[in-house]
């Protein structure tokens, strides 16, 4: 080995150190919803395992909503701030059309089809927008049916298929309990994004859908059926009349303060009226599949967070490496039991340690599998609020269903109808 | 002395003016400028292979014949309405009580200044609870005096009521305060006179007070009427619009066009139309002013 050699090894060699040196800090943004302190715990691990790089973990708006609100001030802005940004399930077309989100197809390289191979399909559906990888999922969600346990087998009765039985057994335990406070069913119904759900997961129980081969479909019979359902539920008592000021989480306290028998709402409330201290209702909770019609198969809605690599990012390739490691079975595996966040991955369902933490992901797995998306389209907040302000109306009792499906008619025509 | 008016004085005076004329032309001329350039131009982030195309009054005429904006447009009216005499007749009350002859006068003083130090949406938030259909004050009351639990928030002609109560509540406050120091500036001098020729203390609050007072009481008129057209925080807060569109107002119909569905050219013809409704409002009192100006 001659001398120059040796110079020209110990000058690379001190590069190398050197840029081991040099530190990246890449920040992620998350919702205050999504166990932040979880990200912590996951982020300081990555932390440990790849030294050089730092992560900030930025936390944003309670709701999907106003997170989107505060990332459309700062993108449109262009601003690098941000690195890695943890979107709604709804978003990633939205994402895709403003330049937004970096493309990860790159970073993927030869990997790209055996690394999507491994997710859940309606997740590689969700992601994958015209053909370009825009996000990875972080975790699952789905809305399932809440039940009381005990409430049922007291009455004898099982757990209802379609939505006559949930009215039905609804009211024999409210009749039979005589307690004021006990309500039969409850659903989002304020002008929120988990109103959408409430329109959408009847309909599709019905087996239709807003659109039809990327038309408009509300001239149908179907698409009044939700109104009617949620009409007839209100009408009997079983919805409760304030149904129109219920936001997502009000539904997990008054299921958690043992006021409900059914309720349809996201997988964090099962964690949560498990173990928090408050909660009367431990051990007496099941969850099952939503209900459908006498015809259809029961249906529900997709939810949870992908990961997107912000495309004003300065630190693209560090972020992507990232993303990767955060949407990977193992840090699936690390939230499922942490948080009890639903896996994106088929494989993480049958872990003997997951199902120890959560015995009820074993039936929630093939759920979250038949999960449908809602419209898929950049315009996607303008379909939202069309349907939730008009089901808020709806269940507000100041639209009928000919009004309120003819106003969401006339906002989605200009969307899809083009 | 007549003020010497030569043009070196005069200089100065624009020289003087100009590092403030600058930083207006930065912080409002400019903005204001690129919202109506803006609003003559597509410019939708969902969008973006639309491009921008400059399209003229298209923003405005979508705006003439779309229902949600007329709909923001009058409940913001609404509120206008209702709410600038609303806090301007509970304000007067408050100031008038205040500027008794208390002994200790800052726990009035400071009573009177919570409700305005309150952050807008903190205020929305403890009256939407206030309001609950379920676990709300005001139902709690109803129930106990024997009346039927009532949908505060989700009937579209309460929960303008709410809104417009809260609002009030709200805002009064800063109407007392504005009103107060008017009435402190008022010579006793003039009530004892009064008393002195038998008049009664109705005559002496029609006569002295209210007259006294006009110059605070338009002062006070022109922030609410303002802070009015704005209004954004309590009923997005409290009903998030609805039920269905009922409560929506014109700033919060801007907001959701811009910043949910990112339609920034429609977005910006809508807030120039507020603009628009701003100085048509304000005007009649800047008339006033000028006219209070000149008989000096």
């Amino acid at each position: 080995m001659s001398i120059k050699k040796i110079v020209l090894a110990a000058t690379l060699a001190s590069i190398a150190a050197g840029s081991a040196w040099s530190q990246t800090t890449l920040r992620i943004f998350t919702g205050g919803q999504q166990r932040p302190d979880v990200m912590r715990k996951i982020a300081d691990e990555y932390e440990k395992r790849t030294p050089g790089v730092k992560i900030a973990v930025e936390v944003g708006g309670a709701t999907s909503d106003a997170q989107q609100q505060y990332l459309n001030t700062v993108l449109t802005s262009k601003d690098s701030a941000l690195d890695v940004v943890l979107i709604d399930v709804i978003r990633p077309a939205q994402w895709a059309a403003a330049g937004w989100a970096e493309p990860l197809d790159a970073y993927l390289g030869a990997d790209r089809q055996k690394v999507l191979s491994q997710y859940m399909k309606a997740y590689v559906d969700a992601n994958v927008i015209n053909g370009k990888v825009i996000s990875l999922p972080y975790f699952a969600d789905a809305q399932f049916l809440y039940y009381r346990k005990d409430l049922l087998e007291k009455y004898k009765r099982p757990v209802p298929k379609t939505w006559d039985d949930v009215m039905e057994t609804a009211q024999i335990i409210m009749q039979g309990e005589k307690n004021q406070n006990l309500r039969g069913f409850e659903t989002a119904g304020a002008p929120i994004e988990g109103t959408v759900c409430t329109y959408l997961v009847p309909l599709w129980g019905e087996g239709s859908d807003i659109t039809k081969n990327g038309k408009l479909n509300l001239d149908t019979p179907e698409a009044r059926a939700p109104f009617q359902l949620m009409g007839r539920l209100k009408q009997s008592g079983v919805l409760s009349p304030n149904v129109g000021e219920i936001v997502t989480d009000r539904i997990r306290v008054n299921m958690q303060a043992g006021n409900l028998i059914f309720a349809q709402t996201w997988g964090y409330v099962w964690n949560r009226s498990q173990n928090d201290a408050d909660s009367q209702v431990k051990g007496k909770i099941g969850v099952a599949v939503l209900p459908s019609s006498k015809t259809g198969k029961g249906a529900t809605c997709i939810g949870g967070w992908q990961l997107a690599v912000s495309a004003f990012s300065k630190n693209k390739a560090e972020a992507a490496k990232f993303v990767r490691y955060l949407s990977s079975p193992e840090v699936s595996k690390m939230q499922a039991i942490a948080a009890s966040h639903l896996p994106v991955f088929p494989s993480v369902y049958k872990d003997k340690d997951v199902i120890a933490a959560n015995p009820w992901f074993e039936f929630a797995g093939p759920i979250v599998e038949t999960a449908k998306a809602r419209p898929v389209t950049p315009r996607y907040q303008e379909v939202s609020d069309a349907i939730r302000s008009n089901m808020n109306a709806y269940l507000s009792g100041t639209k009928t269903t000919d009004v309120a499906l003819a106003d969401i008619k006339k906002r989605l025509s200009p969307v899809f109808n083009k | 002395m007549k003020p010497s008016k030569d043009l070196s004085e005069r200089a100065l005076g624009w020289l003087l003016l100009s590092p403030v004329a600058l930083l207006l032309a930065i912080v409002v001329i400019y903005p204001v400028g690129q919202l109506i350039y803006s609003s003559f131009f597509t410019i939708r982030l969902t969008e973006p292979w639309l491009g921008t195309p400059f399209v003229g009054l298209e923003n405005y005429l979508k705006a003439w014949e779309d229902e949600r904006f007329w709909g923001a447009l009058m409940n913001t009216l609404l509120f206008i309405v209702v709410t600038v005499p609303g806090s301007l007749a509970v304000g007067l009350g408050l100031a008038m009580l205040a500027n008794m002859p208390f002994k200790r006068k800052w726990p009035v003083r400071l009573a009177l200044l919570l409700p305005w130090a309150l952050p807008l949406v903190f205020a929305g938030l403890i009256f939407r609870w206030f309001f609950d259909n379920k676990l709300g004050f005001f139902n709690d009351i109803l129930v106990r005096i024997g009346i039927e639990p009532q949908p505060w928030l989700t009937d579209p002609v309460l929960a303008k009521i709410a809104i417009c109560f809260t609002i009030i509540w709200k805002s009064s406050s800063f109407m007392a305060l504005v009103l107060l120091a008017g009435l402190q500036a008022i010579p006793k001098s003039l009530y004892e006179a009064a008393e002195v020729d038998g008049a009664s203390k109705w005559l002496q609050f029609k006569e002295i007070t209210i007259p006294m007072l006009m110059p605070a009481i338009f002062v006070a008129l022109i922030f609410r009427t303002i802070t009015a057209i704005q209004t954004f925080d309590i009923p997005y807060a409290m009903t998030g619009g609805g039920p269905g569109e009922a409560t929506e107002t014109l700033a919060m119909y801007i907001h959701k066009t811009t910043l949910d569905f990112l339609d920034f050219g429609y977005g910006s013809a809508l807030a120039a139309i507020m603009f628009i409704v701003s100085i048509i409002a304000t005007s009649g009192y800047l008339k006033y002013t000028q006219r209070s100006a000149g008989r000096d």
